[in-house]
Formats: C-alpha cells, sequence, structure tokens
C-alpha cells in the first residue's frame, strides 16, 4: 500500500473510533436514564440494563485507551520527559515505547486465553449476549495499543525525534 | 537478585515516562511470575471492572466537565458570584476562591479551572488593586480548591476504590460527600482571612452591589444555577443512587449547553466525548490492572507488613499521620490525583485502619494533601498549567503560590489533626 493508502486507512479508522465512543456514550446516558424513569414512574426496569452499563463502561475505556495510544498520551510520570533536551526526548520515548509494546503484547495473549476459555464455556452475560463477545474488547485494545506504540517506536528511530501530536 | 533488579528497572521505566498501567502491568506480571501463578489472572481481573457498581458514574461525570469546560459556564459563574458577592471586602477574591471550589467540583481539578476560571479573574483580580504576584498564587492554589465538595471525581474514585476491598468499616461515598464540606470551607475560610490580612495596608476598594446586575447575572446563568440542586438533591432526596446523578448531571447539561445556550455543536460533540474518554480510558485501565497488582501485594500480605514496619518506629495514631502526609505530599507532586488514588490507597487504607483511622478521614486527608499536590514544586501539574497558560516562568509561580501554600498546609493540619471536622456531620 502507498503512504497516501496508510494515511487514508488511519484516518478512516480513527474516525470509526471516535464515532463508536460518541454513540456507545449516548446510548448509555439513555440507557442510565430510562432506568431512572422506569423505576421512580413505573416501578419497574430493564432487567439486563445495569449488566449492560457496566460493559459499555469497560468498552469506553478500553477504546478511549486505544485513542489516548495514537499520540502515546497515556498518564505517565513526565518528570524526566519533561526536563530532558529534545535531542534526547527521543532515545527516552523509544525505551518507553518498546517496554510499552512487549507488555502489551502479554496482556493481548492472556486475554485472547481468556476470552478463548469463555468461549469454550460458552456463559452469557446478560440476555442472550454471551460472556466472550463482551470480553472481545480486551484482546482488540491491546493489540491496537501495541500497534500504535509500535508505530510511534519506527517513527522515533526513523526521524530520530520524539512524534508530535497529529503527525 | 533478578527480581531486584526486574524492580528498579520498573521504576526507571516509570520515571522514562512509560504509561503508568504498563508500569503497573509489568509489576503485577513480575509478582505473578515469581509466584507461578497464571498471568491471565489480571486480564480477569481487569474484566472484573464490570463487577464494580457506581463505575458508570466516571464517565458521565468527566463528560459533563469537559462540557462544562467548553461552554461559557465559566464567565456566567464568575458574573454571578461577582454580582452577588463582589461588595464584600476582599471581594474579587472571595468571589474567586468559591467559583473554582465550585467549578473544580464538577470538573474533578483537570487543570481546567485555570484555563477556564483563572484565565478570567487574573485580569479582573488585578485590575482590582491586587498585585500581580499575588493574583497568579491566587488562580494557581484555586484550581485545585474544591477537589473535597460533592460531586467531585476524585471524591466519588476513592470510595469506589475503598468499597471494593471489602473492609470491616464500609463507607458510602454520600458520607464521603458530607465529610467534604467542613474541610473545604476551612480552608477557602483561612485563603478569604489571610487575603484581607496581607492587603490590609492598601485595601481593595469595593465592588458596589447593585439588584440589577445580580437579577440579570442570575437571568443569564438561570439554566445552570439548578444544577447543583438536581445533583445533590436527587442523591440526597433518596430520588437516584450516584451513579445515576451522573447520567442526569450528564444529560442536563448536553440539553442546556448544545440546545438551550448553544455553544456547543453537534459536531464538537463527537470530539469533546472522544477526549473526555481517553481521560476515562486512561484512568481506569490503571484502576483495572492495579486490582490485580495489589490483590498480589495483599496476598503477599505487604500491608500487615507495612504497618508492622511502621510500628516498629511509629506506635501513636497522629505520629502515623504525619509520615502520611509528608509522603501523600510528595506523591501527589509526582503522580496525578487518580493513579495515586488507584496505587495507593488499597496499600494506605489497611494499614491507617490498624492505626485506628475512620475510613471516611482518611479519604479527606488524603485528597487534602492530593490538592496540596497539584502546586508543589518543583512538579505540580497546576504550575505548570498556570505557567503555560499565564505564559509567565515557573520559577515565578513557585514564589507566587507559595504563601497560599502555606495557608493550605495549615487547613491540612488541622484537617488531619481534628478528625471531628471532616466526621462531625455523620454519625460515625
Amino acid at each position: 500500500m502507498s503512504p497516501g493508502r496508510i494515511r487514508k486507512l488511519v484516518q478512516g479508522i480513527e474516525y470509526f473510533e471516535d464515532l463508536l465512543l460518541a454513540v456507545i456514550l449516548l446510548l448509555m446516558i439513555a440507557l442510565a436514564f430510562a432506568q431512572i424513569v422506569l423505576r421512580n414512574m413505573f416501578d419497574s426496569g430493564i432487567v439486563w440494563g445495569d449488566s449492560l452499563l457496566r460493559i459499555a463502561v469497560l468498552w469506553v475505556a478500553l477504546i478511549g485507551a486505544m485513542v489516548a495510544s495514537r499520540s502515546g498520551n497515556h498518564i505517565n510520570i513526565d518528570l524526566v520527559t519533561r526536563w530532558v533536551g529534545i535531542q534526547a526526548r527521543w532515545i527516552v520515548t523509544s525505551i518507553s515505547a518498546t517496554f510499552t509494546i512487549a507488555i502489551c503484547a502479554v496482556l493481548a495473549y492472556h486475554s485472547y486465553r481468556f476470552v478463548r476459555f469463555e468461549f469454550e464455556d460458552g456463559f452469557t452475560a446478560f440476555a442472550a449476549v454471551p460472556n466472550w463477545v463482551c470480553e472481545f474488547i480486551m484482546p482488540l485494545a491491546f493489540v491496537v495499543i501495541a500497534l500504535r506504540y509500535l508505530a510511534i517506536l519506527v517513527y522515533c528511530l526513523r526521524y530520530r525525534q520524539p512524534m508530535e501530536p497529529d503527525s | 537478585m533478578i527480581v531486584t533488579l526486574a524492580i528498579l528497572a520498573l521504576i526507571l521505566l516509570a520515571f522514562l515516562g512509560s504509561p503508568l498501567f504498563v508500569v503497573i502491568a509489568g509489576a503485577a506480571m513480575l509478582g505473578f511470575y515469581t509466584s507461578d501463578i497464571d498471568l491471565m489472572v489480571i486480564i480477569i481481573e481487569l474484566y472484573r471492572i464490570v463487577d464494580t457498581p457506581l463505575l458508570s458514574a466516571l464517565p458521565f461525570f468527566t463528560l459533563a466537565g469537559y462540557l462544562l469546560a467548553e461552554s461559557n459556564t465559566s464567565a456566567r459563574l464568575v458574573r454571578v458570584t461577582q454580582a452577588l458577592l463582589g461588595g464584600l471586602p476582599g471581594g474579587l477574591a472571595i468571589v474567586a476562591y468559591i467559583t473554582c471550589a465550585m467549578f473544580t467540583a464538577f470538573t474533578g481539578a483537570s487543570g481546567v479551572t485555570i484555563v477556564a476560571i483563572g484565565a478570567l479573574l487574573l485580569p479582573a483580580l488585578t485590575r482590582a488593586g491586587y498585585s500581580e504576584r499575588f493574583s497568579l498564587g491566587l488562580v494557581t492554589t484555586s484550581g485545585s480548591l474544591g477537589l473535597l465538595l460533592a460531586p467531585s471525581l476524585p471524591l466519588i474514585l476513592y470510595g469506589i476504590i475503598v468499597q471494593q476491598m471489602n473492609l470491616p468499616q464500609s463507607i458510602d461515598i454520600k458520607d464521603l460527600f458530607i465529610a467534604g464540606v467542613l474541610p473545604a470551607l476551612l480552608m477557602i475560610g483561612l485563603l478569604c482571612a489571610w487575603t484581607l490580612w496581607h492587603n490590609r495596608s492598601h485595601p481593595i476598594p469595593m465592588q458596589a452591589y447593585t439588584s440589577a446586575e445580580a437579577l440579570a447575572a442570575l437571568n443569564e446563568a438561570k439554566w445552570e444555577i439548578p444544577l447543583p440542586f438536581i445533583v445533590l438533591g436527587g442523591i440526597y432526596g433518596g430520588f437516584f443512587a450516584i451513579s445515576e446523578a451522573a447520567a442526569v448531571t450528564v444529560l442536563y447539561l448536553l440539553f442546556i449547553e448544545v440546545l438551550v445556550y448553544r455553544e456547543i455543536s453537534l459536531r464538537q460533540l463527537p470530539v469533546i466525548i472522544r477526549d473526555a474518554m481517553v481521560m476515562v480510558g486512561g484512568i481506569l485501565l490503571i484502576l483495572g490492572i492495579s486490582l490485580a497488582f495489589t490483590n498480589y501485594l495483599i496476598d503477599a500480605e505487604l500491608p500487615n507488613r507495612l504497618f508492622d514496619m511502621i510500628q516498629s518506629v511509629i506506635t501513636s495514631k497522629y505520629g502515623f499521620l504525619i509520615l502520611l502526609n509528608i509522603v501523600l505530599l510528595m506523591l501527589g507532586a509526582i503522580l496525578d490525583i487518580f493513579s495515586a488514588l488507584v496505587i495507593m490507597v488499597p496499600i494506605i487504607v489497611p494499614v491507617a485502619l490498624q492505626y485506628g483511622i475512620d475510613p471516611v478521614h482518611l479519604g479527606i486527608i488524603f485528597l487534602a494533601n492530593m490538592q496540596i499536590g497539584y502546586f508543589t514544586p518543583p512538579v505540580g501539574m497546576n504550575l505548570f498549567i498556570a505557567s503555560y497558560r499565564f505564559k509567565k516562568p515557573i520559577t515565578e509561580l513557585y514564589l507566587a503560590s507559595l504563601p497560599f501554600m502555606l495557608v493550605l498546609l495549615f487547613a491540612l493540619m488541622v484537617i488531619t489533626y481534628w478528625p471531628a471536622l471532616s466526621l462531625g456531620l455523620l454519625d460515625r
């Protein structure tokens, strides 16, 4: 693929993530509000509503974490990166990106195992939705985070400068 | 030997700016691997997030904070407070403390208070006759004032984490909300008193109160003023739980900012939601991974060993509290508040309980320390945000915020060593 098409593809994925976050979150608000109205006014509620809401929290959190990895924007201690010069920063960034890729790969592997066990067990989380569907986001998120840090690492090694946001 | 080296490497990687969730995951892997436990346990613990009640409050309140920050709520809030309280001695400074505290309670001290309210107040303060250094110090330190007031996110997160731990002494987030009120008022009160005393030689002219301006300001903000009443009234009136209050808050804000004030367009909304969820994702990933790590630490009896170790040196409750304050102040200066809560609370709470400290009181102490950590040199976050926003060298901000810090440290002492201030309104 040409660089132009890769860029298009990446932009498309990023747009999809943004949209997915907005849709899930707005649905969560609607669901939570529906539960309040149903309980206070009709003394009823959606039986699996709370389960769905809590699984949705995991989903928005992990998609949010995927988005944060685009520019390596995770919560960290910036004591050192703030004070080292721009020349040295790409080295520091490369080291922490390598470490991040390794750890996320291990997390992705074990979450894949977890999802596979659950798939074989076949328990349902709520309504007719099986557990493994809800858990599927975990291996996906760690793979995406690892890939994004790989992109950051490649950029650092190639241009010998840290990646600026939106480049 | 190898384990020690690995631990040192992890600490080094943390300070080199690796994502904290990665560092904690690395620590958990090291721990479980050396104890021959399947690493899948980390993922199982992460998935336990879905069994945590109340957690949906986190994305909802975070988005609510972002909506408030993106609209002109800050300007309206300043105008109302100024119209009502500007006539008091020291008027504008008092206005600043109160608006910052209210705004932070809803936005959770993410630095947005300095950007949204500080930037409005700084020129107004200098115009009113306060010196530039004083004004800078005021807005920098007020950026985290209000952390103890409901419904601030760190307060809720502390409650969620402690509830996760199945302690003998349970805590209710509603209790935390009540416990934070008097300590927060003490901080604001002391800051006001210090402001008056500091400027005693050149009194600041007072602004006349006019009911026309008061009415106009109230009218402009008439949609936002009900918000705290809806949230707190709903919770304490028993109409909805805290997570539901969060949903109502965000729905109401979406309605007024998008449809009534029209300050946020539908097009901006996905971007605002995305930015808010990036923050939520960062916090929850650390929380989920830490659940695994702290479980390992608790299985390894770290809190007990820590207690025995401290107990051999410090036997009194108050001695322990002094140590706690020092550790937390340092921690608050290098870690952001959410990571600090998630990592430290599970370790500190069991130790503090053995010293006979109430978990609600501990939460207030913890957050009061974190609040000061926000502007503790050399790396408190508020200092950097203010330096960036107001284009001032960071060293100038160190000096400017120092006196305010001393006042708040005094407040911290009172809060720490006088538990009744936090617990008096509760029957614990």
